[in-house]
C-alpha cells in the first residue's frame, strides 16, 4: 500500500504556544487511520494544515503525492472532510446546501442529480432533501455533512470527531456507510474521536501530546507496548489470587490478574495450573494505552 | 453555471432567507420614515414657508413635491450604504459560523469566494433600494410630482453608484471582522452613524462650520448630494418657473444639500459623480488586494 498522506517535521505555533511541533507520520491508501489526543493536543490544527485552511511554519505535507506548498488544489479535489460542527447552510434545504457545494467542485446538472441519489440511498435522507438544515435533528445533520464531504467522491475522507454527541444507532449508520466506502470504493478514513471503542477498529493509530507524536502503532502493537494482558480467573478466593504475586482485583465472580505480557500470563497459568480451571486473558484496552502515553484520559469530550 | 454565479445564488437566497440580517438592513430607513412621518417633514415644511419672500405663496403640492423628495433622497443616501452593510454582514457570519472554511475546502479561488459576497450585495441591495425607489417615487406621485423621466434615469444611476459604493465599503470593513459580537458591534455604529455623517437625518448645512469641512471629505456626503440634487430639481424647476428669485432658490438649494462646498467652492455634478467613481474603484482595489495579501500569508 502507497503513503496517501505524508507528513514531515510539521511544525505550527500560535504565539508562543506550540501547537504542533515537529510532527511526521504518514497515511497509508485505503486503511482507517486514528488520530487521538486530548483537546489541545494539535489534532485540528494539523487537520486544517492538510486541508489548506491553515498555514504550516515548517515542514512538509503531501497528500495523494501532491505537495501542500505546489498544488493546493489538487489536495483540496482529493479530501473530503467532516468537520466537528456542521457548517452547512441552516436556513438552505438540504438539496440547495449539496447543489453549491457539488457546484464548487464543477459538478453540475444530472452529474449532479446522480451524484445526490447514490448519497440519498446510501445515507437514507432522501425524504430529507427539501427540508432547511437547521431543522435537522444532530443525527439527521451530521448524515448530511457526511453527504456533503463525499459529494465530489474524494479519495480520503477527514472525519474530525464524527461521532461526539450522537446516539448509538446514528453511529452504527455512519459508521456502517464509513466501513461500506472503505470496502467498496478503497477509500482512505482519517479518523480523530474521543470514543476508545472507534480507535481499537483502525487499522493504524498515531496519539498525540502537545503537539508532539508520543506513540504510533497498530492497536494491538500500541496494546502490546503500552498496555498489560489481563487474566481473569472465576471461581477462586482471595488467598489463592494473593498466592500468584501479581496485582489483583476483586471482579463479580473472581479475580481479574494483571500481567506484563501474554507470555507472562501464559507462564502464571503453567506455574499454576490447578488454579486455572475456568479463565480468560483479554488484552488491555485502548484506554490503558493512552493513560499509559499522555497520563490522561480521553473520552467523550471529557478529557482529564 | 460558474463557481462565482453559484455562490451569487447562495449569498443572495441566505440574506432574504435570514430574518436577522433582512430586518436589520430594513431598521434605517424604518427610523427615517419615522422621523419624517412625525416631526422632521413638518419641520421641512414650516422652515420652507418662512424662508420664502414675502409676496411667493407656494402651492400645497410643491411644498410637499420639496418634503417628498427630501424624504425619498434621505432614505436612499442613507439606505444604500446601511443595507449594502447589513447584506455583506453574511460574509462575517460565514467566518464566524466556519461556513467559509466548508467554501474554502473545495478547489474554488479564495477571489472567486470575494466577488461572490461583493456581487451577493449589490444584488441583494440594488433590490432592496430600488423598491424603496419605487415606494418614494410613489409617495412622490401622491404628493407631488415635478420630476421629469431624465431626473428619475438620474436618480437610478445615483443609486446604483450608491449601492456600489456601500459595499465596496463594507466590504473593506467587513474583511476585518470575525465574530457574531463585531457584526452587532459595527451594525449598529454604522446604522447610527451614517445617517448623521451623509446629512440624511440633518442637512451638513445646518452643520457647523468645521463639522461641514469635516464632512466634505467624506465621499458618501456627495452620494446624497448626488440623490438630493436628482430628487429636487423637478420642483425647484417648478419653483424657478413660477417666479420664486434665483437668488433665493440657490438659498434653498444650499440649505437641502443640493449644493455642496468644498472648502467654499461649489462642487459640480459632475464632480460628485467623480468622486464617487473614484471612491468606488479605490475601495473595489482596497478589497482585492486584501484578499491577496492574506491569500500569501496563509501559503
Amino acid at each position: 500500500m502507497k503513503n496517501v498522506i505524508e507528513i514531515k517535521d510539521l511544525n505550527k505555533s500560535f504565539g508562543d504556544v506550540k501547537a504542533v511541533n515537529g510532527l511526521s507520520f504518514r497515511v497509508k491508501e485505503g486503511e482507517l487511520f486514528a488520530f487521538l489526543g486530548v483537546n489541545g493536543a494539535g489534532k485540528s490544527t494539523t487537520i486544517n494544515i492538510i486541508s489548506g485552511q491553515l498555514a504550516k511554519d515548517s515542514g512538509s505535507v503531501f497528500v495523494g503525492g501532491n505537495d501542500m506548498d505546489v498544488s493546493p488544489d489538487a489536495i483540496k479535489s482529493e479530501l473530503g472532510v467532516v468537520f466537528q460542527s456542521s457548517v452547512l447552510d441552516k436556513s438552505l434545504s438540504v438539496r440547495d446546501n449539496l447543489e453549491t457545494r457539488a457546484a464548487l467542485y464543477g459538478i453540475y446538472g444530472d452529474e449532479f442529480k446522480k451524484r445526490l441519489d447514490e448519497l440519498a440511498q446510501m445515507l437514507s435522507f432522501s425524504d430529507l432533501l427539501k427540508r432547511t438544515v437547521g431543522k435537522l435533528s444532530g443525527g439527521q445533520r451530521r448524515r448530511i455533512d457526511i453527504a456533503r464531504a463525499l459529494i465530489h467522491r474524494p479519495k480520503i475522507l477527514i472525519l474530525d470527531e464524527p461521532t461526539t454527541g450522537l446516539d448509538p444507532q446514528t453511529r452504527n449508520i455512519l459508521w456502517n456507510v464509513i466501513n461500506d466506502l472503505r470496502k467498496n470504493e478503497d477509500m482512505t478514513v482519517f479518523l480523530t474521536t474521543h470514543y476508545m471503542e472507534e480507535a481499537a477498529d483502525a487499522d493504524y493509530v498515531v496519539i498525540l501530546n502537545s503537539g508532539r507524536l508520543v506513540a504510533e502503532g497498530t492497536p494491538l502493537e500500541l496494546k502490546n507496548k503500552y498496555s498489560g494482558d489481563y487474566v481473569t480467573v472465576y471461581g477462586i478466593d482471595e488467598n489463592t489470587a494473593k498466592n500468584m504475586n501479581v496485582p489483583y482485583e476483586k471482579i463479580r465472580d473472581g479475580y481479574r490478574l494483571s500481567v506484563p505480557n501474554t507470555e507472562k500470563a501464559t507462564e502464571l497459568i503453567v506455574r499454576f495450573p490447578t488454579v486455572f480451571k475456568d479463565y480468560e486473558i483479554t488484552k488491555g484496552k485502548m484506554d490503558d494505552v493512552f493513560l499509559a502515553v499522555t497520563g490522561k484520559k480521553l473520552g467523550g469530550g471529557n478529557e482529564q | 453555471m460558474n463557481s462565482l454565479s453559484v455562490l451569487i445564488k447562495r449569498n443572495t437566497k441566505l440574506f432574504f432567507r435570514d430574518k436577522g440580517m433582512f430586518l436589520t438592513s430594513l431598521i434605517t430607513p424604518g427610523i427615517l420614515l419615522l422621523l419624517y412621518s412625525t416631526f422632521l417633514g413638518n419641520v421641512y415644511k414650516n422652515s420652507f414657508i418662512s424662508s420664502m419672500p414675502e409676496g411667493i405663496t407656494l402651492s400645497d403640492e410643491i411644498l410637499n413635491g420639496v418634503v417628498g423628495g427630501q424624504l425619498l433622497s434621505s432614505i436612499l443616501a442613507v439606505s444604500c450604504v446601511t443595507v449594502a452593510v447589513s447584506c455583506n454582514m453574511l460574509m462575517v457570519q460565514d467566518r464566524a459560523n466556519g461556513s467559509l472554511n466548508d467554501l474554502m475546502m473545495t478547489p474554488v479561488k479564495r477571489s472567486t469566494l470575494a466577488l461572490g459576497y461583493y456581487f451577493a450585495t449589490l444584488i441583494s441591495t440594488l433590490i432592496i433600494c430600488f423598491a424603496a425607489v419605487a415606494l418614494g417615487l410613489a409617495y412622490i406621485a401622491f404628493s407631488g410630482w415635478y420630476m421629469s423621466l431624465g431626473d428619475v434615469l438620474w436618480l437610478c444611476l445615483d443609486v446604483l453608484l450608491l449601492v456600489m459604493f456601500g459595499t465596496a465599503l463594507s466590504s473593506v470593513i467587513n474583511f476585518f471582522l470575525s465574530t457574531q459580537g463585531q457584526i452587532a458591534a459595527v451594525g449598529t455604529i454604522v446604522s447610527s452613524c451614517y445617517g448623521f455623517i451623509c446629512g440624511a437625518y440633518m442637512p451638513i448645512s445646518q452643520f457647523s462650520p468645521g463639522l461641514q469641512k469635516a464632512v466634505s471629505l467624506l465621499p458618501g456626503t456627495y452620494g446624497t448630494a448626488l440623490v438630493r440634487t436628482h430628487s429636487l430639481r423637478g420642483v425647484f424647476g417648478e419653483m424657478e418657473r413660477i417666479g420664486v428669485p434665483e437668488k433665493v432658490l440657490d438659498e434653498m438649494e444650499t440649505a437641502v444639500d443640493s449644493n455642496l462646498y468644498f472648502f467654499g467652492s461649489k462642487v459640480s455634478v459632475g464632480a460628485m459623480f467623480g468622486v464617487l467613481s473614484a471612491t468606488v474603484a479605490v475601495l473595489v482595489g482596497a478589497y482585492v488586494l486584501l484578499n491577496i495579501i492574506c491569500k500569501k500569508k496563509n501559503k
